[in-house]
């Protein structure tokens, strides 16, 4: 620490320099944490994702009779099922997409991490009430109370209308997995409001299976079962939907570290040049420190100490900042695109750290060979 | 004065190598940036260019009103004819109007990497292939309609599992073979198909997604487009193929290119940081050689011209380097997003979006220094050391 006053003074020797690699290092780790910090979301969504919950809907669209939801809550190994209807539309314009689940009591047992028991108690006490998650009671402005209104002309009504109308009877916390939040409304309401033919139908079966190491199993025999049915079922656990973080079949690990690393290597040349440009300037005044004794050691600490002071204080100030915009994004992404928020978390501290050093300690390595191999009196007579 | 350019920048250009490290800051500063952005805009761009083959100017969709996707809409078995006989379709050799009745749905797949995906399986009827001359049979055979039978596109083969001819789809009430390979050169690769009116009876479905035509020319959309929409039987929607793709590919590459853009320009503005500082310090090394030019004579201008040109031309060159990698990586490989195999692509376009990113980033971090080489005192840079 007893060199940092001389380290400063060679940094502040060149103040636009500095500051100018500072915000270079700083906008390259505001990159790194959004990068990173992404994918620690996609890791944490499929860590959280559980091995015991199952999703099956009609493989080829539409609806499958409720018969099928009973059918699988029979199975051995399942401890409860329920069937799902998707109400798609949108709030006043077509361009505020909607979506609410219409589900049926035994999502109280599938979905219990979603919305505590107490919470589902005061949605099936009401036809036409509706839980929202507060992402999306912040979107609608609503709160409980409410009334929450939409449109939707692809489910055929029974009156032939278009709107549903709903009460807004509690809003709770979100989860990570659902990137812009949920709604649950009763399966009651949609089903009795469709025509006769087309009521007791679901378009989603849910399950929690007894055994999570069976549930993959589980999976393939409900598929097999109903291959040869009129309706098909696609079956995925929840761990295989949301592991390897699956965003359109890209491989989403590979890009954010592609894109991390390039900004890093952009740096890495911007900051090596500056530490080498230093010590080139300085080089005499090395083999003056060096003169009155200063070791090879210490001397390799103050550039080493040159080189990383911008990276490290351009690392801090990067995910800093990368941790502020984050929190922006789910705002300034369409709802239709899901994506979740990157999350800076200790891991992700950890990696920029290690890039910060990483950094630091490459573009001072061949500044750091040249003093240890200066040929003392030649430097100072400034020959070399 | 332009002579003076030139030779001051002439002298620059040779002083060049001897300040190599340090101008590599700019060409990797924009080689990184312009090969990221690139990268991730050769998805969009590839999507794009899928979705605008597949559009034809001289074919016509129908489908129900307000809808923006096929997947949103639904033709009667009753108005499919009656579409088919407006004015201004095409007729084949025995004399019957080219417009096919499509179906159009998801398929669950199992991508190559065991992962869980979907395409789109496309049902066409009789007048299929006369409306879409671009499909090709490339192995096995053509289905046969009224058959249980699939055909596979070259990209979904190739992305895909279990999509051999002889494998099998399972399909409401039974499994269906695929029994030949198709090449479109456009999206459908990505793609089954099948014959809509056995699809429709296997789906208990009633109804079509869209009917494609084809236009006696591009220019009779009008009049085919004026009969469906001022019949009042019927409620439909009609777009030139190639408009609705184009809106289509929009629409469904926007957020994608967007996230592009917005990785490229935070980079480009840790780029402008380090062309600044580059500059800066050029400008500081050849603080002497600049005052001796200017007591020879020379104006400011040209010293400060010939600094920007400097600039430019090392970005224009990292640029170009960051969008040959990104094209040498990524461009015309197969890959998919979503249902949608295509291939990457980097352009023509993207070059010079790329040499437009590096004059810009090195004009602003350009002008700044070379403002400060202009205005420095003669004597005062004459003594400095």
């Amino acid at each position: 620490m007893r060199y940092l006053p001389l380290v400063w003074a060679a940094i502040v020797r060149k103040p636009t320099r500095a500051v100018l690699t500072l915000l270079s290092v700083t906008v390259a780790f505001t990159l790194f944490g959004l990068m990173i910090g992404l994918n620690a979301a996609f890791d944490t969504i499929a860590e959280r994702a559980r091995a015991d919950r199952v999703y099956t809907w009609p493989r080829y669209g539409g609806a499958a009779p409720i018969a099928v939801a009973h059918q699988i809550e029979a199975m051995p190994g399942i401890k409860a099922a329920t069937g799902l209807n998707f109400l798609p539309g949108y709030v006043q314009d077509p361009k505020n997409q909607a979506f609410v689940l219409m589900v049926d009591q035994n999502a109280a047992k599938v979905f219990g991490d979603w919305v505590p028991p107490d919470q589902w108690n005061v949605v099936w006490r009401e036809r036409t009430g509706i839980v929202m998650s507060r992402m999306q009671a912040q979107r609608w402005h609503k709160k409980v109370g409410d009334t929450f209104t939409m449109i939707c002309k692809t489910i055929k009504r029974a009156d032939d209308g278009t709107t549903w109308t709903f009460r807004v009877v509690t809003i709770v916390d979100d989860i990570p997995q659902i990137f812009n939040g949920f709604m649950f409304g009763n399966f009651d309401y949609i089903d009795k409001a469709k025509p006769l033919a087309d009521q007791g139908k679901v378009s989603e079966v849910d399950f929690l299976a007894d055994d999570p190491a069976k549930s993959s199993d589980l999976a393939a025999q409900i598929d097999h079962t109903f291959a040869n049915s009129a309706t098909p079922m696609q079956t995925i656990t929840e761990k295989l939907a949301r592991s390897g973080n699956d965003f359109g079949g890209l491989d989403i690990k590979k890009i954010t570290f592609g894109i991390a690393l390039a900004g890093m290597f952009m740096v890495l040349f911007l900051t090596g040049n500056g530490i080498a440009e230093s010590v080139r300037e300085r080089f005499a005044e090395f083999a003056t420190l060096k003169t009155i004794g200063f070791s090879d050691r210490a001397v390799t600490i103050m550039v080493v100490l040159e080189s990383a002071l911008p990276c490290v204080i351009g690392a801090v100030l990067g995910v800093g900042l990368a941790a502020v915009l984050a929190r922006q994004i789910p705002k300034l992404m369409p709802p239709t695109f899901s994506m979740p928020m990157p999350t800076m978390s200790p891991a992700v501290m950890l990696w920029a750290a290690a890039a910060a050093l990483a950094v630091a300690a490459l573009s001072a390595a061949l500044p750091v060979l040249r003093l240890r191999q200066m040929d003392i009196a030649s430097a100072l007579s400034g020959r070399s | 004065m332009l002579r003076q350019i030139f030779v001051v920048s002439a002298l620059n250009f040779r002083s060049l190598m001897g300040r190599f490290w340090q101008s590599m800051v700019i060409v990797v500063g924009l080689a990184a940036t312009i090969g990221v952005m690139l990268s991730m805009l050769s998805l969009s761009t590839g999507m794009r260019e899928a979705y605008s083959k597949a559009g034809d100017p001289g074919r016509a969709i129908v489908v129900s009103k307000g809808a923006d996707q096929e997947g949103q809409s639904a033709i009667t078995r009753a108005d499919a004819p009656v579409i088919a006989d407006a004015p201004g379709i095409a007729k084949d050799k025995d004399g019957r109007p080219l417009a096919d009745r499509n179906l159009n749905m998801g398929v669950p797949v199992l991508r190559k990497d065991g992962s869980k995906g979907f395409t789109t399986m496309r049902g066409l009827a009789d007048k299929g292939q006369g409306v879409r001359p671009e499909l090709h049979i490339v192995a096995g055979r053509m289905f046969q309609s009224g058959k249980r039978e699939l055909v596979v596109g070259v990209g979904a083969q190739a992305m895909f599992q279990h999509m051999q001819i002889g494998d099998k789809v399972i399909l409401p009430n039974g499994q269906w073979p695929i029994v030949g390979v198709f090449a479109t050169g456009d999206l459908l690769e990505g793609q089954l198909i099948g014959d809509t009116e056995t699809m429709l009876a296997a789906l208990h479905k009633t109804t079509y997604n869209s009917v494609l035509v084809r236009l006696t020319s591009p220019n009779s959309l009008d009049t085919f487009k004026k009969a469906l929409t001022t019949n009042p039987a019927l409620s439909v929607t009609v777009e030139r193929h190639s408009d609705w793709y184009k809106r289509v590919g929009d629409q469904s590459t926007f957020v994608l290119a967007l996230l592009g853009y917005v990785v490229g320009a935070v980079m480009a503005v840790g780029a402008l940081f380090g062309c600044l500082n580059t500059m800066y310090a050029a400008v500081s090394a050849r603080g002497r050689e600049i005052a001796t030019l200017r007591a020879l004579g020379y104006g400011a201008f040209p010293v400060a011209v010939s600094v920007v040109l400097e600039a430019v031309l090392l970005a224009v060159t990292g640029a170009l380097l960051g969008a040959l990698i990104a094209w040498a990586l990524n461009d015309g490989k197969q890959s998919m997003f979503g249902a949608m195999v295509f291939h990457l692509s980097v352009s023509r376009a993207q070059f010079e979006l790329a040499v437009t990113w590096a004059v810009v980033v090195a004009l602003l971090g350009g002008i700044l220094p070379s403002i400060r080489a202009a205005r420095r005192p003669v004597v005062e840079a004459l003594r400095a050391t």
